[in-house]
Protein backbone atom coordinates (compact mmCIF):
# COMPACT_ATOMS: atom_id res chain seq x y z
CA UNK A 1 0.00 0.00 0.00
CA UNK A 2 3.01 2.24 0.20
CA UNK A 3 1.95 5.00 2.47
CA UNK A 4 4.31 7.89 2.32
CA UNK A 5 3.77 10.01 5.35
CA UNK A 6 4.09 13.72 5.13
CA UNK A 7 6.89 14.88 7.32
CA UNK A 8 5.78 17.17 10.05
CA UNK A 9 7.98 20.22 9.75
CA UNK A 10 8.74 21.00 13.38
CA UNK A 11 9.45 17.48 14.50
CA UNK A 12 12.28 15.14 13.82
CA UNK A 13 11.43 11.75 12.39
CA UNK A 14 10.55 9.44 15.26
CA UNK A 15 12.85 6.47 15.71
CA UNK A 16 10.05 3.94 16.05
CA UNK A 17 8.39 2.22 13.10
CA UNK A 18 4.95 1.72 14.59
CA UNK A 19 3.28 3.13 17.66
CA UNK A 20 -0.26 2.87 18.86
CA UNK A 21 -1.88 4.62 21.78
CA UNK A 22 -4.99 3.22 23.38
CA UNK A 23 -6.01 1.81 20.03
CA UNK A 24 -9.52 0.45 19.71
CA UNK A 25 -11.59 -0.82 16.80
CA UNK A 26 -15.22 -1.72 16.90
CA UNK A 27 -17.48 -3.25 14.30
CA UNK A 28 -21.02 -2.03 13.98
CA UNK A 29 -23.10 -5.17 14.01
CA UNK A 30 -25.94 -3.47 12.19
CA UNK A 31 -23.90 -3.45 9.04
CA UNK A 32 -21.78 -6.56 9.14
CA UNK A 33 -22.19 -9.00 6.30
CA UNK A 34 -25.18 -9.26 4.07
CA UNK A 35 -27.33 -6.46 5.35
CA UNK A 36 -30.54 -6.09 3.47
CA UNK A 37 -32.68 -3.01 3.11
CA UNK A 38 -35.49 -4.78 4.93
CA UNK A 39 -33.41 -5.74 7.95
CA UNK A 40 -32.06 -2.20 8.23
CA UNK A 41 -35.57 -0.81 8.28
CA UNK A 42 -36.47 -3.31 10.98
CA UNK A 43 -33.47 -2.09 12.95
CA UNK A 44 -34.40 1.54 12.49
CA UNK A 45 -38.02 1.11 13.46
CA UNK A 46 -37.44 -1.40 16.22
CA UNK A 47 -34.55 -1.33 18.59
CA UNK A 48 -32.61 1.61 17.32
CA UNK A 49 -29.75 0.83 19.65
CA UNK A 50 -26.54 0.26 17.84
CA UNK A 51 -24.64 -2.81 18.83
CA UNK A 52 -20.91 -2.56 18.78
CA UNK A 53 -18.40 -5.32 18.84
CA UNK A 54 -14.98 -4.33 20.06
CA UNK A 55 -12.50 -6.31 18.01
CA UNK A 56 -9.60 -4.52 19.67
CA UNK A 57 -9.37 -2.28 22.65
CA UNK A 58 -6.72 -0.44 24.65
CA UNK A 59 -3.82 -1.62 22.54
CA UNK A 60 -0.56 0.16 23.24
CA UNK A 61 2.44 -1.01 21.34
CA UNK A 62 5.66 0.26 19.97
CA UNK A 63 7.74 -1.43 17.31
CA UNK A 64 11.27 -0.19 16.78
CA UNK A 65 13.12 -0.35 13.50
CA UNK A 66 14.75 -3.72 12.99
CA UNK A 67 12.29 -5.43 15.24
CA UNK A 68 10.25 -8.46 14.35
CA UNK A 69 7.05 -8.66 16.32
CA UNK A 70 4.91 -11.76 16.39
CA UNK A 71 1.23 -11.42 17.11
CA UNK A 72 -0.27 -14.61 18.45
CA UNK A 73 -3.57 -15.59 19.95
CA UNK A 74 -6.63 -17.75 19.36
CA UNK A 75 -8.84 -17.37 16.30
CA UNK A 76 -11.00 -14.27 16.37
CA UNK A 77 -8.85 -12.55 18.96
CA UNK A 78 -8.32 -9.47 16.80
CA UNK A 79 -4.90 -10.24 15.34
CA UNK A 80 -5.90 -9.62 11.75
CA UNK A 81 -7.81 -6.50 12.74
CA UNK A 82 -4.62 -5.16 14.29
CA UNK A 83 -2.71 -5.75 11.06
CA UNK A 84 -5.49 -4.09 9.08
CA UNK A 85 -5.25 -1.00 11.26
CA UNK A 86 -1.47 -0.89 10.90
CA UNK A 87 -1.85 -1.25 7.14
CA UNK A 88 -4.30 1.66 7.05
CA UNK A 89 -7.14 -0.47 5.78
CA UNK A 90 -9.29 0.15 8.84
CA UNK A 91 -9.41 3.42 10.72
CA UNK A 92 -9.19 3.16 14.47
CA UNK A 93 -12.45 3.78 16.27
CA UNK A 94 -10.56 5.28 19.19
CA UNK A 95 -7.00 6.00 20.08
CA UNK A 96 -4.30 6.61 17.53
CA UNK A 97 -1.79 4.85 15.41
CA UNK A 98 1.37 6.23 13.90
CA UNK A 99 3.26 4.38 11.20
CA UNK A 100 6.59 5.63 9.92
CA UNK A 101 7.66 4.33 6.58
CA UNK A 102 6.34 2.47 3.61
CA UNK A 103 4.02 -0.31 4.58
CA UNK A 104 3.58 -3.46 2.61
CA UNK A 105 1.05 -5.92 3.76
CA UNK A 106 0.23 -9.22 2.34
CA UNK A 107 -2.20 -10.23 4.93
CA UNK A 108 -2.97 -13.40 3.12
CA UNK A 109 -1.68 -14.11 -0.31
CA UNK A 110 -3.10 -13.57 -3.73
CA UNK A 111 -6.24 -11.74 -2.72
CA UNK A 112 -6.27 -9.28 -5.55
CA UNK A 113 -5.48 -11.76 -8.25
CA UNK A 114 -7.68 -12.01 -11.28
CA UNK A 115 -8.06 -15.62 -12.32
CA UNK A 116 -8.54 -14.82 -16.00
CA UNK A 117 -5.35 -12.79 -16.29
CA UNK A 118 -1.90 -14.27 -16.70
CA UNK A 119 0.69 -14.22 -13.95
CA UNK A 120 2.53 -11.40 -15.66
CA UNK A 121 -0.61 -9.29 -15.99
CA UNK A 122 -1.46 -9.99 -12.37
CA UNK A 123 1.93 -8.66 -11.31
CA UNK A 124 1.27 -5.44 -13.21
CA UNK A 125 -2.25 -5.19 -11.78
CA UNK A 126 -0.99 -6.00 -8.28
CA UNK A 127 1.68 -3.33 -8.58
CA UNK A 128 -0.96 -0.81 -9.66
CA UNK A 129 -3.12 -1.75 -6.68
CA UNK A 130 -0.14 -1.32 -4.38
CA UNK A 131 0.41 2.14 -5.81
CA UNK A 132 3.67 1.47 -7.58
CA UNK A 133 4.69 3.40 -10.65
CA UNK A 134 4.20 1.22 -13.71
CA UNK A 135 7.86 1.63 -14.67
CA UNK A 136 8.88 0.38 -11.22
CA UNK A 137 6.70 -2.69 -11.54
CA UNK A 138 8.12 -3.43 -14.97
CA UNK A 139 11.63 -3.12 -13.60
CA UNK A 140 10.79 -5.53 -10.80
CA UNK A 141 9.03 -7.94 -13.14
CA UNK A 142 11.97 -10.26 -13.96
CA UNK A 143 13.04 -10.64 -10.33
CA UNK A 144 9.46 -11.29 -9.20
CA UNK A 145 8.97 -13.96 -11.85
CA UNK A 146 12.27 -15.58 -11.03
CA UNK A 147 11.65 -15.53 -7.29
CA UNK A 148 8.18 -17.03 -7.67
CA UNK A 149 9.65 -20.00 -9.59
CA UNK A 150 6.78 -20.06 -12.04
CA UNK A 151 8.66 -20.74 -15.24
CA UNK A 152 6.49 -20.76 -18.34
CA UNK A 153 3.36 -20.57 -16.25
CA UNK A 154 3.89 -16.83 -15.92
CA UNK A 155 2.07 -16.31 -19.22
CA UNK A 156 -0.76 -18.73 -18.44
CA UNK A 157 -4.02 -17.60 -16.88
CA UNK A 158 -4.01 -17.73 -13.11
CA UNK A 159 -6.86 -20.21 -12.97
CA UNK A 160 -4.42 -22.85 -14.14
CA UNK A 161 -2.17 -22.24 -11.11
CA UNK A 162 -2.02 -24.40 -8.03
CA UNK A 163 -2.63 -22.83 -4.62
CA UNK A 164 1.08 -23.01 -3.91
CA UNK A 165 1.95 -21.21 -7.14
CA UNK A 166 -0.46 -18.43 -6.33
CA UNK A 167 0.97 -18.10 -2.85
CA UNK A 168 4.49 -17.89 -4.23
CA UNK A 169 3.48 -15.21 -6.69
CA UNK A 170 1.77 -13.21 -3.94
CA UNK A 171 4.77 -13.43 -1.66
CA UNK A 172 7.12 -12.40 -4.44
CA UNK A 173 5.09 -9.32 -5.32
CA UNK A 174 4.68 -8.15 -1.76
CA UNK A 175 8.32 -8.56 -0.77
CA UNK A 176 9.76 -7.31 -4.06
CA UNK A 177 8.82 -3.73 -3.32
CA UNK A 178 11.26 -3.47 -0.45
CA UNK A 179 8.99 -2.08 2.23
CA UNK A 180 10.11 -0.36 5.42
CA UNK A 181 7.45 -2.19 7.33
CA UNK A 182 6.18 -5.61 6.37
CA UNK A 183 2.92 -6.96 7.70
CA UNK A 184 2.42 -10.69 7.29
CA UNK A 185 -0.68 -12.65 8.11
CA UNK A 186 -0.32 -16.42 8.08
CA UNK A 187 1.83 -16.48 5.01
CA UNK A 188 4.70 -18.57 6.22
CA UNK A 189 2.66 -21.75 6.11
CA UNK A 190 2.05 -21.51 2.37
CA UNK A 191 3.90 -23.21 -0.42
CA UNK A 192 5.99 -26.34 -0.27
CA UNK A 193 8.81 -26.91 2.20
CA UNK A 194 11.32 -25.47 -0.24
CA UNK A 195 9.54 -22.20 -0.75
CA UNK A 196 8.71 -21.97 2.93
CA UNK A 197 12.41 -22.03 3.70
CA UNK A 198 13.01 -19.43 1.01
CA UNK A 199 10.31 -17.11 2.28
CA UNK A 200 11.63 -17.41 5.82
CA UNK A 201 15.04 -16.43 4.53
CA UNK A 202 13.52 -13.40 2.78
CA UNK A 203 11.68 -12.26 5.91
CA UNK A 204 14.87 -12.60 7.93
CA UNK A 205 16.61 -10.54 5.25
CA UNK A 206 14.04 -7.76 5.55
CA UNK A 207 14.30 -7.77 9.32
CA UNK A 208 18.08 -7.66 9.08
CA UNK A 209 17.89 -4.63 6.80
CA UNK A 210 16.66 -2.68 9.80
CA UNK A 211 13.08 -2.93 8.69
CA UNK A 212 10.20 -3.75 10.93
CA UNK A 213 8.07 -6.83 10.57
CA UNK A 214 4.77 -7.56 12.25
CA UNK A 215 3.47 -11.02 11.60
CA UNK A 216 0.49 -13.02 12.64
CA UNK A 217 1.18 -16.71 12.80
CA UNK A 218 0.27 -19.98 14.43
CA UNK A 219 3.74 -21.34 13.83
CA UNK A 220 5.20 -21.14 17.34
CA UNK A 221 8.57 -22.43 16.26
CA UNK A 222 8.94 -19.43 13.98
CA UNK A 223 7.95 -17.07 16.78
CA UNK A 224 10.57 -18.30 19.20
CA UNK A 225 13.23 -18.66 16.59
CA UNK A 226 13.01 -15.49 14.54
CA UNK A 227 10.96 -12.90 16.40
CA UNK A 228 12.52 -10.77 19.05
CA UNK A 229 9.22 -9.90 20.65
CA UNK A 230 5.76 -11.37 20.84
CA UNK A 231 2.32 -10.08 21.61
CA UNK A 232 -0.51 -12.27 22.89
CA UNK A 233 -3.98 -11.02 22.05
CA UNK A 234 -7.13 -12.57 23.47
CA UNK A 235 -10.64 -11.20 23.03
CA UNK A 236 -9.36 -7.98 21.55
CA UNK A 237 -7.04 -7.13 24.41
CA UNK A 238 -3.31 -7.47 24.85
CA UNK A 239 -2.77 -10.16 27.45
CA UNK A 240 0.98 -10.29 27.42
CA UNK A 241 3.90 -8.72 25.65
CA UNK A 242 7.52 -9.65 25.89
CA UNK A 243 10.04 -12.42 25.24
CA UNK A 244 8.74 -14.77 22.55
CA UNK A 245 9.43 -17.91 24.56
CA UNK A 246 7.48 -16.66 27.56
CA UNK A 247 4.56 -15.38 25.54
CA UNK A 248 4.34 -18.60 23.56
CA UNK A 249 4.36 -20.54 26.80
CA UNK A 250 1.47 -18.49 28.14
CA UNK A 251 -0.44 -18.84 24.88
CA UNK A 252 -0.06 -22.59 24.95
CA UNK A 253 -1.16 -22.72 28.60
CA UNK A 254 -4.24 -20.65 27.76
CA UNK A 255 -5.03 -22.82 24.76
CA UNK A 256 -4.91 -25.90 26.96
CA UNK A 257 -7.17 -24.24 29.51
CA UNK A 258 -9.64 -23.16 26.86
CA UNK A 259 -9.71 -26.64 25.42
CA UNK A 260 -10.48 -28.11 28.83
CA UNK A 261 -13.15 -25.51 29.47
CA UNK A 262 -14.98 -26.03 26.18
CA UNK A 263 -14.95 -29.75 26.77
CA UNK A 264 -16.62 -29.24 30.13
CA UNK A 265 -19.09 -26.48 29.41
CA UNK A 266 -20.06 -27.33 25.86
CA UNK A 267 -23.72 -27.32 26.73
CA UNK A 268 -23.85 -23.91 28.44
CA UNK A 269 -24.78 -21.44 25.73
CA UNK A 270 -23.97 -17.94 26.90
CA UNK A 271 -23.97 -14.52 25.26
CA UNK A 272 -20.66 -13.30 24.02
CA UNK A 273 -19.67 -10.68 26.61
CA UNK A 274 -18.15 -8.51 23.92
CA UNK A 275 -21.56 -7.89 22.34
CA UNK A 276 -22.78 -5.20 24.63
CA UNK A 277 -24.86 -2.10 24.05
CA UNK A 278 -22.86 1.09 23.84
CA UNK A 279 -23.89 3.95 26.04
CA UNK B 1 -5.47 9.21 1.66
CA UNK B 2 -3.73 8.57 4.93
CA UNK B 3 -6.21 7.25 7.42
CA UNK B 4 -3.85 7.64 10.31
CA UNK B 5 -3.64 10.45 12.71
CA UNK B 6 -0.17 11.16 13.90
CA UNK B 7 0.34 10.46 17.54
CA UNK B 8 0.61 13.60 19.53
CA UNK B 9 4.04 14.16 20.90
CA UNK B 10 2.91 15.86 24.08
CA UNK B 11 -0.04 13.89 25.36
CA UNK B 12 0.09 10.18 25.97
CA UNK B 13 -3.50 9.47 25.03
CA UNK B 14 -4.70 11.50 22.08
CA UNK B 15 -8.31 12.47 21.74
CA UNK B 16 -10.43 9.67 20.41
CA UNK B 17 -11.91 10.07 16.98
CA UNK B 18 -14.88 7.97 16.12
CA UNK B 19 -16.09 9.53 12.94
CA UNK B 20 -14.79 7.57 10.00
CA UNK B 21 -14.60 10.58 7.71
CA UNK B 22 -12.93 12.55 10.44
CA UNK B 23 -12.62 16.25 10.01
CA UNK B 24 -12.53 16.23 6.22
CA UNK B 25 -15.12 18.46 4.66
CA UNK B 26 -17.08 17.92 1.43
CA UNK B 27 -14.76 20.02 -0.75
CA UNK B 28 -11.69 18.23 0.57
CA UNK B 29 -13.27 14.82 0.03
CA UNK B 30 -14.27 15.62 -3.55
CA UNK B 31 -10.77 16.91 -4.26
CA UNK B 32 -9.34 13.75 -2.74
CA UNK B 33 -11.60 11.67 -4.93
CA UNK B 34 -10.38 13.43 -8.06
CA UNK B 35 -6.78 13.03 -6.86
CA UNK B 36 -7.35 9.31 -6.25
CA UNK B 37 -8.53 8.76 -9.80
CA UNK B 38 -5.81 10.90 -11.35
CA UNK B 39 -3.02 9.21 -9.44
CA UNK B 40 -4.36 5.75 -10.22
CA UNK B 41 -5.07 6.20 -13.94
CA UNK B 42 -2.92 3.19 -14.72
CA UNK B 43 -4.86 1.00 -12.32
CA UNK B 44 -8.14 2.09 -13.90
CA UNK B 45 -6.70 1.22 -17.30
CA UNK B 46 -5.61 -2.24 -16.21
CA UNK B 47 -8.98 -2.91 -14.61
CA UNK B 48 -10.83 -1.80 -17.73
CA UNK B 49 -8.58 -3.97 -19.91
CA UNK B 50 -9.11 -6.97 -17.65
CA UNK B 51 -12.86 -6.41 -17.74
CA UNK B 52 -12.97 -6.22 -21.53
CA UNK B 53 -10.73 -9.25 -21.90
CA UNK B 54 -12.90 -11.31 -19.62
CA UNK B 55 -16.19 -10.43 -21.24
CA UNK B 56 -14.85 -11.02 -24.71
CA UNK B 57 -13.01 -14.24 -23.98
CA UNK B 58 -15.87 -15.93 -22.19
CA UNK B 59 -18.16 -16.12 -25.17
CA UNK B 60 -17.91 -18.23 -28.26
CA UNK B 61 -18.51 -15.48 -30.76
CA UNK B 62 -16.22 -13.07 -28.92
CA UNK B 63 -16.46 -9.55 -30.22
CA UNK B 64 -19.12 -10.39 -32.79
CA UNK B 65 -21.46 -10.97 -29.90
CA UNK B 66 -20.99 -7.38 -28.77
CA UNK B 67 -22.20 -6.14 -32.14
CA UNK B 68 -25.05 -8.61 -32.36
CA UNK B 69 -26.37 -7.99 -28.86
CA UNK B 70 -27.97 -4.55 -29.38
CA UNK B 71 -29.19 -5.59 -32.84
CA UNK B 72 -30.95 -8.65 -31.46
CA UNK B 73 -32.56 -6.59 -28.73
CA UNK B 74 -33.80 -4.18 -31.37
CA UNK B 75 -35.26 -7.07 -33.39
CA UNK B 76 -37.18 -8.26 -30.30
CA UNK B 77 -38.70 -4.83 -29.71
CA UNK B 78 -39.54 -4.26 -33.36
CA UNK B 79 -41.17 -7.68 -33.68
CA UNK B 80 -43.15 -7.18 -30.49
CA UNK B 81 -44.22 -3.61 -31.10
CA UNK B 82 -45.17 -4.07 -34.74
CA UNK B 83 -47.71 -6.63 -33.50
CA UNK B 84 -49.06 -4.45 -30.69
CA UNK B 85 -48.82 -0.92 -32.06
CA UNK B 86 -49.15 -1.62 -35.82
CA UNK B 87 -48.59 1.91 -37.13
CA UNK B 88 -45.39 3.03 -35.45
CA UNK B 89 -43.16 5.76 -36.84
CA UNK B 90 -41.40 5.07 -40.16
CA UNK B 91 -37.98 3.36 -40.05
CA UNK B 92 -38.92 2.09 -36.62
CA UNK B 93 -35.78 -0.16 -36.20
CA UNK B 94 -33.48 2.86 -36.42
CA UNK B 95 -35.87 4.86 -34.22
CA UNK B 96 -35.50 2.31 -31.38
CA UNK B 97 -31.86 1.57 -31.99
CA UNK B 98 -30.93 5.20 -31.34
CA UNK B 99 -32.09 4.61 -27.75
CA UNK B 100 -30.93 1.00 -27.31
CA UNK B 101 -27.37 2.01 -28.19
CA UNK B 102 -26.80 4.38 -25.23
CA UNK B 103 -29.04 2.39 -22.89
CA UNK B 104 -26.95 -0.79 -23.31
CA UNK B 105 -23.93 1.18 -22.19
CA UNK B 106 -25.71 2.63 -19.18
CA UNK B 107 -27.06 -0.72 -17.94
CA UNK B 108 -23.73 -2.48 -18.53
CA UNK B 109 -21.90 0.21 -16.55
CA UNK B 110 -24.40 0.43 -13.71
CA UNK B 111 -24.81 -3.33 -13.24
CA UNK B 112 -21.07 -3.78 -13.25
CA UNK B 113 -20.50 -0.84 -10.91
CA UNK B 114 -23.07 -2.10 -8.39
CA UNK B 115 -20.95 -5.12 -7.53
CA UNK B 116 -17.59 -3.50 -8.28
CA UNK B 117 -16.74 -2.95 -4.61
CA UNK B 118 -18.15 -6.12 -3.06
CA UNK B 119 -16.54 -8.29 -5.73
CA UNK B 120 -13.12 -7.12 -4.55
CA UNK B 121 -13.83 -7.84 -0.89
CA UNK B 122 -10.69 -9.94 -0.38
CA UNK B 123 -8.49 -7.23 -1.80
CA UNK B 124 -10.13 -4.38 0.10
CA UNK B 125 -9.50 -6.18 3.37
CA UNK B 126 -5.83 -6.55 2.55
CA UNK B 127 -4.58 -3.51 0.70
CA UNK B 128 -5.20 0.15 1.27
CA UNK B 129 -6.01 1.72 -2.09
CA UNK B 130 -8.55 4.27 -3.30
CA UNK B 131 -11.72 2.24 -3.74
CA UNK B 132 -13.15 4.86 -6.08
CA UNK B 133 -11.12 3.42 -8.97
CA UNK B 134 -13.38 0.34 -8.99
CA UNK B 135 -16.65 2.04 -10.03
CA UNK B 136 -14.67 4.32 -12.37
CA UNK B 137 -13.30 1.24 -14.13
CA UNK B 138 -16.76 -0.35 -14.27
CA UNK B 139 -18.38 2.76 -15.73
CA UNK B 140 -15.57 3.16 -18.23
CA UNK B 141 -15.55 -0.47 -19.36
CA UNK B 142 -19.20 0.00 -20.33
CA UNK B 143 -18.06 2.35 -23.08
CA UNK B 144 -16.82 -0.74 -24.94
CA UNK B 145 -20.40 -1.91 -25.20
CA UNK B 146 -21.20 1.50 -26.69
CA UNK B 147 -18.27 1.35 -29.10
CA UNK B 148 -19.34 -2.02 -30.46
CA UNK B 149 -22.89 -0.70 -30.57
CA UNK B 150 -21.77 2.01 -32.98
CA UNK B 151 -20.47 -0.72 -35.28
CA UNK B 152 -23.95 -2.21 -35.18
CA UNK B 153 -25.31 1.26 -35.88
CA UNK B 154 -23.08 1.50 -38.94
CA UNK B 155 -24.46 -1.79 -40.23
CA UNK B 156 -28.03 -0.67 -39.58
CA UNK B 157 -27.41 2.68 -41.29
CA UNK B 158 -26.70 0.83 -44.54
CA UNK B 159 -30.37 -0.13 -44.62
CA UNK B 160 -31.57 3.39 -43.80
CA UNK B 161 -29.00 5.26 -45.84
CA UNK B 162 -31.31 8.20 -46.56
CA UNK B 163 -31.10 9.13 -42.86
CA UNK B 164 -27.27 9.34 -42.77
CA UNK B 165 -26.17 12.89 -42.04
CA UNK B 166 -23.27 14.96 -40.75
CA UNK B 167 -25.15 15.36 -37.47
CA UNK B 168 -23.77 11.93 -36.46
CA UNK B 169 -20.63 13.77 -35.30
CA UNK B 170 -22.67 14.96 -32.31
CA UNK B 171 -22.75 11.39 -30.91
CA UNK B 172 -19.45 11.73 -28.98
CA UNK B 173 -20.68 15.03 -27.49
CA UNK B 174 -23.89 13.44 -26.23
CA UNK B 175 -21.91 10.39 -25.07
CA UNK B 176 -19.63 12.64 -23.01
CA UNK B 177 -22.63 14.05 -21.14
CA UNK B 178 -23.94 10.54 -20.62
CA UNK B 179 -20.56 9.42 -19.26
CA UNK B 180 -20.58 12.08 -16.55
CA UNK B 181 -24.06 11.05 -15.46
CA UNK B 182 -23.19 7.33 -15.60
CA UNK B 183 -20.08 7.87 -13.51
CA UNK B 184 -22.01 9.77 -10.85
CA UNK B 185 -24.73 7.12 -10.72
CA UNK B 186 -22.10 4.35 -10.56
CA UNK B 187 -20.49 5.84 -7.43
CA UNK B 188 -23.87 5.85 -5.73
CA UNK B 189 -24.82 2.24 -6.48
CA UNK B 190 -21.30 0.92 -5.81
CA UNK B 191 -21.19 2.45 -2.34
CA UNK B 192 -24.83 1.65 -1.65
CA UNK B 193 -24.42 -2.03 -2.44
CA UNK B 194 -21.77 -2.37 0.27
CA UNK B 195 -24.36 -1.48 2.88
CA UNK B 196 -27.40 -3.04 1.25
CA UNK B 197 -26.48 -6.19 -0.60
CA UNK B 198 -29.92 -6.63 -2.13
CA UNK B 199 -29.39 -3.43 -4.10
CA UNK B 200 -27.80 -5.56 -6.82
CA UNK B 201 -31.09 -7.47 -7.10
CA UNK B 202 -33.18 -4.33 -7.05
CA UNK B 203 -31.10 -2.42 -9.56
CA UNK B 204 -31.99 -4.69 -12.48
CA UNK B 205 -35.68 -4.03 -11.97
CA UNK B 206 -35.12 -0.31 -11.41
CA UNK B 207 -33.24 -0.15 -14.71
CA UNK B 208 -36.00 -1.99 -16.58
CA UNK B 209 -38.66 0.35 -15.22
CA UNK B 210 -36.44 3.32 -16.02
CA UNK B 211 -36.13 2.14 -19.64
CA UNK B 212 -39.86 1.95 -20.16
CA UNK B 213 -40.43 5.32 -18.47
CA UNK B 214 -37.83 6.91 -20.75
CA UNK B 215 -38.68 7.89 -24.32
CA UNK B 216 -36.80 4.99 -25.90
CA UNK B 217 -39.56 3.07 -27.61
CA UNK B 218 -41.62 6.22 -28.08
CA UNK B 219 -40.79 9.88 -28.62
CA UNK B 220 -41.63 12.78 -26.34
CA UNK B 221 -43.77 14.17 -29.15
CA UNK B 222 -45.81 10.95 -29.14
CA UNK B 223 -46.14 11.24 -25.38
CA UNK B 224 -47.74 14.67 -25.77
CA UNK B 225 -50.52 13.06 -27.81
CA UNK B 226 -51.53 10.84 -24.90
CA UNK B 227 -54.72 12.07 -23.25
CA UNK B 228 -53.54 11.32 -19.71
CA UNK B 229 -50.42 13.46 -20.18
CA UNK B 230 -52.45 16.34 -21.62
CA UNK B 231 -54.78 16.22 -18.62
CA UNK B 232 -51.89 16.05 -16.14
CA UNK B 233 -49.11 18.44 -17.22
CA UNK B 234 -47.10 17.68 -14.06
CA UNK B 235 -46.38 14.18 -15.40
CA UNK B 236 -44.79 15.79 -18.43
CA UNK B 237 -42.64 17.94 -16.12
CA UNK B 238 -41.53 14.78 -14.32
CA UNK B 239 -40.61 13.17 -17.62
CA UNK B 240 -38.45 16.18 -18.45
CA UNK B 241 -36.45 15.64 -15.26
CA UNK B 242 -35.34 12.22 -16.48
CA UNK B 243 -31.77 12.55 -17.84
CA UNK B 244 -32.52 9.87 -20.39
CA UNK B 245 -35.43 11.87 -21.79
CA UNK B 246 -32.87 14.47 -22.85
CA UNK B 247 -30.22 11.91 -23.88
CA UNK B 248 -32.55 9.68 -25.93
CA UNK B 249 -34.09 12.65 -27.69
CA UNK B 250 -30.61 13.98 -28.47
CA UNK B 251 -29.32 10.65 -29.80
CA UNK B 252 -32.48 10.19 -31.83
CA UNK B 253 -32.46 13.60 -33.45
CA UNK B 254 -28.88 13.15 -34.73
CA UNK B 255 -29.21 9.49 -35.74
CA UNK B 256 -32.82 9.27 -36.89
CA UNK B 257 -34.28 12.74 -37.03
CA UNK B 258 -38.04 12.90 -36.58
CA UNK B 259 -40.73 10.66 -38.10
CA UNK B 260 -41.39 13.34 -40.69
CA UNK B 261 -38.06 15.14 -40.94
CA UNK B 262 -34.35 14.43 -41.47
CA UNK B 263 -31.74 14.50 -38.65
CA UNK B 264 -30.80 17.85 -37.15
CA UNK B 265 -28.67 19.29 -34.33
CA UNK B 266 -29.60 18.26 -30.78
CA UNK B 267 -31.07 20.62 -28.22
CA UNK B 268 -27.78 22.06 -26.96
CA UNK B 269 -29.43 24.06 -24.17
CA UNK B 270 -30.97 20.90 -22.72
CA UNK B 271 -27.68 19.00 -23.07
CA UNK B 272 -25.72 21.79 -21.41
CA UNK B 273 -28.24 21.88 -18.58
CA UNK B 274 -27.91 18.13 -18.15
CA UNK B 275 -24.12 18.37 -18.19
CA UNK B 276 -24.11 21.00 -15.45
CA UNK B 277 -26.59 18.99 -13.38
CA UNK B 278 -24.56 15.81 -13.90
CA UNK B 279 -21.35 17.49 -12.78
CA UNK B 280 -23.15 18.64 -9.63
CA UNK B 281 -24.51 15.12 -9.14
CA UNK B 282 -21.02 13.71 -9.67
CA UNK B 283 -19.58 16.00 -7.00
CA UNK B 284 -22.34 14.90 -4.62
CA UNK B 285 -21.87 11.18 -5.21
CA UNK B 286 -18.07 11.51 -5.04
CA UNK B 287 -18.54 13.12 -1.63
CA UNK B 288 -20.93 10.36 -0.52
CA UNK B 289 -18.55 7.68 -1.77
CA UNK B 290 -15.49 9.18 -0.09
CA UNK B 291 -17.44 9.68 3.08
CA UNK B 292 -18.46 6.01 3.23
CA UNK B 293 -15.16 4.61 1.91
CA UNK B 294 -13.38 4.17 5.28
CA UNK B 295 -16.15 1.78 6.39
CA UNK B 296 -15.92 -0.56 3.40
CA UNK B 297 -13.18 -2.81 4.80
CA UNK B 298 -15.12 -3.37 8.01
CA UNK B 299 -18.46 -4.14 6.41
CA UNK B 300 -17.53 -6.21 3.39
Amino acid sequence: MLIRRRQRPSEAKPDYAIATADLGVYYDLRFTKKTTIRSSFAEMIGRGRSRHFWALRHVNLMVQRGESLAVIGPNGAGKSTLLQVLAGIIRPSEGAVDVNGHVSGLLSLGAGFDKELTGRENILLGGAFLGLEDSTTRELLPSIIEYAELGDFIDAPLRTYSAGMRARLGFSIATAIDPDILLLDEVLATGDANFRAKSKARVIEIVAAAKAVVLVTHDMAWVTEYCNRALLIEHGAVVMEGEPAEVVEMHQAHTEEARARTAEAAKAAGVDPRIAPIR
Amino acid sequence: MIPFRAMSATSEVPAAFRNAAGDRGPVRLVREGIGDIRSRRRLVRYLVQADIRKRGADTLLGNIWWVLDPLLQMVVYVAFLSIVVRNGPPDYPLFIFAAILPWKWFTASVTDATTSIVRQDALIKQIQFPKIVLPVAAATAGIVSFAFGTVALGILMVFFSDRISWYLVFIPVIAAVQYVFTLAFSFLVAAGNVFFRDLSNVIGHVLRLWWFLSPGLYSLAALDQVHFIQANPWVRTLVNLNPFAILFEAYRIVIYGTPTGPPSAPDMAALTGLLVASIGFLALTTYIFKRLEPNFAKII
